[in-house]
């Protein structure tokens, strides 16, 4: 069936892109989309972070359409947590896209275990997939976890941070992490009061850091302001993060790994007799890194 | 949920949506609720759907279901219509399955059309979360 699926991939068939989706979400097909090496037509992937109700996905909804105008295909793909506890997700970002019937665009809810960089598992080879479809703009929406979340970096052309007024005093964006990963830098909810402080402090706190000036552009989902200066600013941009060399791509690489070994049977029961209270974190931890020195199973 | 026994077990995707002029949605939002605890992935589409853009939704998501939730009174018009349309889109593999305020006499006319169960008031969510668990479509089994 994969076969089929990967020429139904290659005919512009949605079903057959939903449905390899789902097979690479879960861990399947990685060595095939591997093997695919670079794309024909590389999409433009960008993805947009900030905490939880800065309001990426509202933001995101506001670009599909003057997008679309612009010519570009676009597929959004939206992350969103999944319960530690039971698995379980509410994957409610597409809700607040509002899409229309549109075959330029395609939208894909996918979970994001926790503990996991805000990021849905195997997300490099969605993105492939999706460029092996054709699209000229992928958009990744982060979950919104917040501050340390920089893996997106790896996958992504540009990286868009969302922020918004009233969000701390000035020393908060003296803090290292996600500021430092941003390409581009919004101010959303710019129609709110503070708008202008808010732009006003953070592009004095990235002139303190130096390097590169990354833009800081005003934008209201709710007014419409700003997002046609967002899109020429994406558009014309040039890709900065998505490369090799990258540690955050090496980590997020290691990880994933780590989380392939562990469904290996010695690796579960380790984990069982942590859970049991049996051994401590540590021992827990020791034991686990004489596994992977182990041949991969 | 990687760390857990049993975790090669996919989730179930289900997307709940409202059709039409129906503004009544703290149902489904307790229906999505009590899956998501359930360990399904819920992609709740919301209020005010189309027929097509619910369809969209399912074929988008690789659902394994759809639920809908009729408060209004259309459920005789707009299922019907959603059946067709998921034939027509080749999601027959997907089940459907309906709650809401549905009359007893419409219910065998609602299974006949294709929906795998209907859902009144007063459903335990138990039941609601044990059928959807039971059966997962043959399409992705």
């Amino acid at each position: 069936m994969p076969e089929s699926l990967w020429e139904g991939v290659r005919r512009r068939d949605r079903r057959a892109l939903a449905r390899l989706i789902s097979r690479a979400a879960r861990g399947q097909e990685i060595d095939t989309i591997r093997q695919l090496g670079p794309p024909q037509k590389p999409a433009r992937v960008i993805a947009i972070t900030g905490s939880g109700g800065v309001g990426k996905s509202s933001l995101i909804g506001k670009l599909i359409e003057p997008l679309r105008q612009r010519g570009r295909t676009v597929a959004i793909l939206a992350c969103d947590p999944e319960s530690p506890l039971t698995g379980g997700a509410l994957l409610g970002d597409r809700f607040r896209m509002g899409a229309a019937l549109d075959d330029g665009v395609y939208i894909r809810s996918l979970a994001a275990c926790s503990g996991r960089q805000a990021i849905a598992d195997h997300l490099d080879a969605v993105i492939r997939l999706c460029e092996e479809y054709g699209f000229d703009w992928i958009i990744v929406e982060t979950v919104g976890a917040g501050q340390g979340d920089t893996a997106v970096r790896a996958w992504a052309d540009l990286v868009v941070l969302l922020l918004q007024p009233e969000t701390g005093d000035e020393l908060q964006w003296e803090k290292a992490g996600v500021l430092e990963v941003a390409d581009l830098i919004v101010i959303h909810k710019a129609d709110l009061p503070g708008a202008d402080r808010a732009a006003q402090q953070v592009r004095a706190a990235l002139e303190l850091a130096g390097g590169t000036i990354v833009p800081v552009i005003l934008v209201s989902s709710r007014t419409g302001k700003g997002i046609a200066e967002l899109l020429d600013a994406l558009e014309s941009l040039p890709s900065k993060s998505r490369r090799g060399d990258d540690v955050h791509a090496f980590l997020n690489e290691a990880q994933q790994e780590l989380h392939r070994r562990l469904r290996d049977p010695a690796a579960t029961s380790l984990l069982a007799l942590w859970r049991s209270g049996r051994i401590d974190i540590h021992e827990a931890l020791r034991r686990l890194w004489e596994l992977t020195g182990s041949p991969q199973p | 949920m990687w760390y857990a026994e049993g975790m090669s077990e996919e989730p179930i995707r289900i997307v709940l949506a409202k059709v039409g002029l129906d503004g009544h949605d703290r149902g489904i939002k307790v229906v999505a609720r009590a899956l998501r605890d359930a360990g399904c992935h819920v992609i709740y589409a919301g209020l005010w759907q189309t027929v097509e853009s619910v369809v969209r939704t399912v074929a988008d998501e690789d659902a394994d279901w759809l639920g809908i939730s009729i408060l209004s009174g259309a459920h005789m018009t707009l299922v019907p219509q959603i059946m067709e349309a998921m034939r027509q889109a080749g999601l027959d593999h997907v089940g459907v399955i309906v709650g809401g305020i549905i009359p007893e006499a419409d219910v065998p006319k609602l299974l006949e059309m294709g929906v795998s169960r209907v859902f009144g008031p007063g459903t335990p969510m138990q039941q609601i979360v044990e059928f959807v668990k039971s059966r997962r479509s043959a399409a992705h089994a």
